[in-house]
């Protein structure tokens, strides 16, 4: 949890990608139990009812759960959970608007692919060295 | 009997000039409340009006169903801590001593928390024996802070704390609020130019305009409901057909607009416009700039 937030994207979106973030890294393991509401408003000098909107988000999504008087715990399993969840959306929306930028530079569907592979095998060798 | 503190109708006037246009505001218990507006826009005149150390030409301010004017068993529960300006009446408050100060504030204030009082003395470097006439403008608001948190009021005011403060004690200030709300849950009303910084503290924002409350909302609500469209001038026209349009600017073929989407509104869809989102202060700049209403 040490990202600083932007301005320019709701607060309660930031926490839960942040926490989201700590559990796909590893700073945050499963069945750990992660910053309470009060600490995280506090550490980010934010409003304390933002920051419960983004810890519920993540209970709704079944990637934090309570234990009640104690806390809020990451689920078991929740690191697959979000690395799939992310994924679909790395198709929907990473890919999605990548080809739209292509499609305003008029880049071809033949130029991307060479484009990617080249960049892969740029990477494969810095990998070897 | 309706809960909360509540201003109905309320309007003021100077003289032959109106300042406040029937305003129609709650405050709930337990919220963090930020009210932004321009100079002049009458945000101190309404909070000194809540707090009846101004009375109101027309309309009610109650809490909880009573009347707050001259009403001591109800004035108990609310503080507003008020920027001091030394050479006031003639220079008196300024020949005052912060350590009387704060003397008059704890037999004003019923719930007064003495040792809140010294902690912050201590933690601000104040020296009590240091005349208010005599000390900076960043300490006389750190006096005023000392009031609000230290009165215990259900309901605190404060007219723009930080101002002139660093960017330090700024910080420092805002993590003391969180703190003390944390800690009892009071409501506190905050007015602030230094918007970007409190846009996160505020569970709801109140934008005031030339006296009227122009809206009051959640803050995160809001800003997710203003964007930035920019584009070529007719694709611009054309995705923002219908809407509101604030803050126009026109560069060459160029065009950016700010709209702030009612339910059941949106931006129409297939044209070539960049559509960005929109912090607070901008927004706020959007509505209440040069040449807005």
């Amino acid at each position: 949890m040490n990202e600083i937030l932007t301005q320019e994207k709701s607060i309660y979106l930031q926490i839960s990608e942040m926490i989201e973030n700590d559990i796909l890294r590893d700073i945050l393991l499963e069945e750990e139990k992660v910053p309470s509401t009060n600490e995280l408003a506090r550490q980010y000098a934010i409003n304390p009812a933002t920051a419960a909107k983004g810890i519920n988000i993540l209970v709704d999504t079944g990637i934090l759960y309570k234990k009640r008087g104690i806390g809020m715990f990451v689920e078991k399993g929740a690191k697959e959970k979000i690395r799939s969840r992310r994924k679909e959306e790395f198709s929907k929306v990473f890919v999605k608007r990548f080809l739209e930028e292509a499609k305003s530079l008029s880049i071809t569907k033949e130029e991307i692919i060479t484009m990617i592979d080249k960049e892969y095998s740029k990477r494969e060798l810095t990998e070897t060295e | 009997m309706s809960e909360g503190l509540i201003c109905n109708n309320i309007s003021k006037k100077y003289k032959d000039k109106e300042v406040l246009h029937g305003i129609n505001l709650t405050l709930e218990r337990g919220k963090i409340y930020g009210m932004i507006g321009r100079n002049g826009a009458g945000k101190t005149t309404l909070l000194s009006i809540m707090s009846a150390q101004n009375p109101q030409t027309v309309g009610t301010v109650t809490l909880d169903g009573e009347t707050v004017w001259e009403n001591r068993k109800i004035l108990d529960h609310i503080c507003f801590s008020r920027e001091i300006i030394p050479s006031a009446g003639s220079g008196t408050l300024g020949a005052m001593k912060i350590k009387d100060y704060l003397k008059a504030a704890e037999i004003y204030y019923p719930n007064w928390d003495k040792e809140l009082a010294d902690k912050l003395m201590q933690e601000f470097q104040l020296n009590k024996k240091d005349k208010l006439g005599k000390i900076s403008k960043g300490m006389l608001s750190m006096v005023t802070i000392i009031v609000a948190l230290a009165s215990k009021a259900e309901f605190t005011f404060l007219d723009e704390p930080t101002s002139g403060l660093d960017v330090v004690m700024r910080e420092y200030f805002y993590r003391l609020l969180l703190e003390e709300y944390e800690k009892t849950n009071r409501t506190f009303l905050i007015s602030t130019h230094i918007i970007e910084e409190a846009a996160n503290i505020f569970e709801e924002t109140l934008i005031i305009r030339n006296g009227e409350l122009l809206l009051k909302e959640n803050t995160q609500d809001l800003v997710e409901r203003a964007f930035h469209i920019s584009g070529k001038a007719e694709d611009v026209d054309a995705a923002t057909e219908g809407l509101t349009r604030h803050h126009e600017e026109i560069i060459g073929r160029g065009k950016s607009v700010t709209v702030l989407l009612e339910a059941g509104e949106s931006i129409r869809e297939g044209y070539d416009v960049m559509i960005q989102p929109v912090s607070l202060q901008n927004l706020f700049v959007a509505l209440c700039g040069i040449g807005e209403a």
